[in-house]
C-alpha cells in the first residue's frame, strides 16, 4: 500500500467514525430521509439493503364441500360413500430466501402444507426451488439447482410449458415446485430496429434416480430450450424439449396488445410421439403412439370501468375425447354399483387409469377459461370481486366460482369464494367429488 | 436609393423577426427544461406511495426504479411483504407486471394501477414528459408557465394535461390530467424542493388527488435519486426476476 492510498484509508475511517458518531448522538439527519410536512416519512431504513432476505406468508384455508354423492371421483377417492359434506382446515407455510454475494446468489423457496379434515391430518413439506445463480454481467446468468419454471402465455393453461409442473386453473397464481437443472440465460437487446430483444434460456433437465423423478424415463438427460424475442412490440417465444426421458416436442408462444387495453396471446404445441393410455371396450388398456397438437387463444382486455377480463380456449390434443371419457366414467360406475367382490376389478382399473391420465384436470380436449374481475368498485380500495368459470366445451359440464378479494390491511390478504360444479351424468364436472365449495383463505406475508 | 430602401426594409424584417422570437414562449423547450430539472437520463431512485382513505387509513409501498434512455424503465416492489419482488417493466408503449409466484410477466395497461388508489401504471414508471407530450400552447404571468400538452399517441394515459411551472426554478408546480373527453381525471402536485445531490434539485414529494375519488389521496415521497448507467439488457422480460441484485 503506497502513502496515498494509506492516507486514503486512514480518511476515511475517520470520515465512517465521524458518520457514525454524529449518527448516534443524533446530530445529523440521514441526508436521504424525506419528511412531507410531519404526517409522511422515508427513511434510510426503508431502503437499506442486506445480503440477505427472507419472508414468505402463512396461510389458513378454511373449505366446506357437498358430497356429490353417487358420483365416479367420490366413490373412487372417498371410502365413506354415506359421506354428504365434508369440512377441512388447511394450513401452510412458505418461506423464501435468498442471499447475495459479488456475482452470485442463492435463492431457496420452501412449502409445508398440512390439512386436517373428515378422514385424519396429512402433511407435506417440499423445496420448490433451491439454486445458486453465477451472474458475471447482466447480459449473461448461469444457474444450478431445483427451478421452477412456468414457460409459455396463457394464464390458465401452457400447453408449450414443457417443463412446467401444471397448474390449477382455480388457483394459477401459486407457486410450483421446480425441477433440478442445469441453466443459462443469455440476453441481447438492440436501441433501434423491430428486434428490440432475443433472450435464450436453456436448461439441461437429468433424469435419474432420485433427481426429477415423476419427470420421465430415468437415466436420461433431457434440454429444454426457450428462445424469446421482442419483435415489433410482440413478445414471441420459441420452445423446444429434446430427449429421452419424455418424448421430443416443439412450441411457440406469443403476447401482444391489439389495443392499449386489449391484449392478445396464444400457445401452440406439437408433439409428434405421445404414448397415451387408452381404455378399450373390453375395459382392458393399451398404450398408443401418436402425435398430438395442443393451442391456446386468450384476451386480456380491460373496460373502461376497471373490469379486467381473461378469456382463454384450450385446445388440448392429448386429451381424450367425450367419448372415450364416457367409457371411463361407465366403466367406474359399473365397478360402483356392482358387490365389491365383482367390483373391485372394474374398480381397481379405474383408479389405475385415473392416475395415467383420465383423472387428471382438465382430461379433455376443449375448455373455455372466463374470469371477469373488479378493481375496487364503489371507491372500496383494495377490493377486487370476480367470477371465475371453466367450462368443459365437449360434455357442457363447468365449474363457476364468485370470488371476493380484499387486501386492505398491510400484508393481509382475504379471499372468500364458492364453486358450483355442475354437469351430466358421465361429463367431468358432474363426476366430480364435490358439487360445490366454500372457501375462506386468509394468507399474511412476512 | 432602390438598394438604400431594400436594406431598411430588410432590416425592419430582421428586427421583428429577432423580437418577435424573443417574446413568443416555446412551450416543448420549457418542456425539456422541466424533464432535465426533474430526473437525469439514466437513474435509479427510491419512492414511498402512501394511499390515503377518507377515514385516515394509510397503506405504503415502497420501489426501487430504474431507468435507462428515454422509454426504458422498471419499478421493482421492496415493501411491504405482500407486493415484495413484485416488478414492473416499461419499453416504451409496452409494459409488463412480473409476479414472483406467477414466475412470468403478464402485459397490463398504463391507466391501470398495481398498487390500487389514485397512482396507475403510468404515473409509476413515467417517462419524461417531453416523450410522451406536445406542448400545444403555453402562457405566462410573473410567477408561472401555463403550458398545455397534447399526447403523442392514443396509447399515453392521459388525453392532455395542463401543467403550470415555476418560473424561477423551472419545475412543474401542479399538473392536471384530463381524459380525451376534457373530464378530469386527476390533479398532481408536486411539493418540498430538495437538493438530491449532483445538481439534481427537484420536488420530493407527489400528491394526487382525483374528483373521481373523493376522499381519497395519494402521496409519492422521493429519496436517493442517482444518476447511474444500465445495461439494456436490465429492460428485458428474462432480466424482472433479477432487478433487486442492482441494488447496491
Amino acid at each position: 500500500m503506497n502513502y496515498e492510498s494509506k492516507t486514503s484509508a486512514y480518511l476515511d475511517k475517520v470520515q465512517t467514525g465521524f458518520a457514525v458518531l454524529l449518527l448516534l448522538t443524533g446530530t445529523v439527519c440521514l441526508p436521504d430521509g424525506v419528511h412531507a410536512g410531519d404526517e409522511f416519512s422515508f427513511e434510510f431504513i426503508e431502503i437499506e439493503k442486506k445480503p440477505y432476505k427472507a419472508g414468505g406468508y402463512i396461510e389458513l384455508r378454511g373449505e366446506h364441500l357437498d358430497i356429490n354423492q353417487g358420483s365416479v371421483f367420490s366413490g373412487l377417492n372417498l371410502s365413506d360413500p354415506e359421506l354428504s359434506t365434508m369440512d377441512l382446515l388447511h394450513g401452510s407455510v412458505q418461506l423464501d430466501g435468498s442471499y447475495e454475494y459479488g456475482i452470485t446468489s442463492f435463492k431457496v423457496q420452501l412449502n409445508a402444507v398440512g390439512q386436517q379434515d373428515n378422514f385424519g391430518w396429512s402433511d407435506l413439506a417440499v423445496i420448490n426451488s433451491a439454486y445458486l445463480t453465477l451472474q458475471p454481467t447482466p447480459a449473461v446468468t448461469f444457474s444450478l439447482g431445483k427451478q421452477s419454471y412456468k414457460w409459455g402465455k396463457g394464464y390458465a393453461w401452457n400447453p408449450a410449458g414443457f417443463i412446467n409442473r401444471r397448474k390449477d386453473p382455480n388457483n394459477p397464481e401459486d407457486a410450483l415446485e421446480g425441477y433440478i437443472t442445469v441453466e443459462s440465460d443469455i440476453i441481447k437487446s438492440w436501441q433501434s430496429g423491430h428486434l428490440q430483444t432475443a433472450a435464450l434460456t436453456m436448461a439441461v433437465l437429468p433424469v435419474w434416480e432420485g433427481v426429477n423423478e415423476d419427470f420421465g424415463e430415468a437415466d436420461r438427460l433431457n434440454l429444454a430450450a426457450k428462445l424469446y424475442l421482442l419483435y415489433m412490440d410482440t413478445d414471441i417465444d420459441l420452445i423446444v424439449l429434446a430427449g429421452d426421458s419424455q418424448s421430443s416436442r416443439i412450441g411457440l408462444d406469443f403476447s401482444t396488445n391489439l389495443a392499449p387495453h386489449f391484449e392478445l396471446h396464444g400457445e401452440a404445441a406439437y408433439i409428434p410421439e405421445l404414448k397415451k393410455t387408452y381404455l378399450e371396450e373390453d375395459n382392458s388398456t393399451s398404450i398408443h403412439e401418436e402425435s398430438a397438437f395442443s393451442s391456446l387463444l386468450g384476451i386480456r382486455y380491460l373496460s373502461e370501468n376497471d373490469i379486467t377480463s381473461i378469456v382463454e380456449y384450450y385446445y388440448n390434443g392429448g386429451g381424450y375425447s367425450k367419448e372415450e371419457m364416457t367409457r371411463f366414467y361407465q366403466m367406474a360406475a359399473i365397478g360402483l354399483d356392482q358387490n365389491p367382490e365383482l367390483g373391485s376389478v372394474l374398480l381397481t382399473r379405474a383408479r389405475e387409469v385415473s392416475l395415467k391420465g383420465y383423472g387428471r384436470p382438465q382430461p379433455g380436449r376443449h375448455y373455455i377459461y372466463a374470469k371477469m374481475s373488479q378493481k375496487e368498485p364503489f371507491d372500496l380500495l383494495y377490493f377486487a370481486p370476480g367470477i371465475m368459470a371453466l367450462v368443459n366445451l365437449a360434455d357442457q359440464s363447468y365449474s363457476i366460482s364468485p370470488e371476493a378479494v380484499y387486501t386492505g390491511f398491510t400484508n393481509w390478504e382475504l379471499r372468500l369464494k364458492f364453486s358450483l360444479i355442475n354437469g351430466e351424468e358421465y361429463s367431468e364436472y358432474g363426476e366430480k367429488v364435490n358439487s360445490n365449495k366454500l372457501e375462506l383463505r386468509a394468507r399474511y406475508f412476512f | 436609393m432602390y438598394t438604400i430602401i431594400r436594406r431598411l426594409i430588410c432590416s425592419m424584417c430582421m428586427v421583428f423577426l429577432l423580437t418577435g422570437t424573443a417574446f413568443a414562449l416555446d412551450g416543448n423547450e420549457i418542456l425539456r427544461q422541466v424533464d432535465a430539472n426533474m430526473q437525469p437520463q439514466s437513474y435509479e431512485m427510491y419512492r414511498k406511495l402512501i394511499n390515503i382513505e377518507p377515514d385516515g387509513k394509510k397503506k405504503e409501498f415502497v420501489l426501487y426504479t430504474v431507468k435507462s434512455g428515454q422509454d426504458k424503465m422498471v419499478a421493482l416492489f421492496i415493501s411491504p411483504a405482500s407486493e415484495e419482488g413484485r416488478a414492473t417493466l416499461r419499453l416504451g408503449d409496452n409494459m409488463w407486471l412480473y409476479i414472483p409466484n406467477v414466475g412470468k410477466p403478464l402485459r397490463i395497461t398504463s391507466l391501470q394501477s398495481v398498487v390500487g388508489g389514485i397512482f396507475n401504471n403510468s404515473d409509476i414508471l413515467r417517462l419524461d414528459y417531453g416523450v410522451e407530450y406536445d406542448a400545444v400552447s403555453a402562457t405566462e404571468d410573473d410567477k408561472f408557465y401555463q403550458l398545455d400538452l397534447k399526447a403523442k399517441t392514443p396509447s399515453v394515459a392521459y388525453d392532455h394535461l395542463k401543467m403550470m411551472v415555476d418560473k424561477e426554478t423551472l419545475l412543474p408546480l401542479t399538473i392536471e390530467c384530463y381524459a380525451i373527453s376534457g373530464m378530469l381525471i386527476k390533479s398532481l402536485h408536486y411539493s418540498k424542493i430538495k437538493d438530491f445531490g449532483d445538481g439534481m434539485v427537484r420536488p420530493s414529494v407527489l400528491e394526487t388527488d382525483s374528483p373521481l375519488h373523493k376522499g381519497y389521496r395519494s402521496v409519492m415521497l422521493f429519496a436517493k435519486v442517482d444518476k447511474r448507467d444500465f445495461a439494456d439488457e436490465v429492460f428485458t422480460l428474462n432480466y424482472l426476476a433479477k432487478i433487486n441484485e442492482l441494488r447496491k
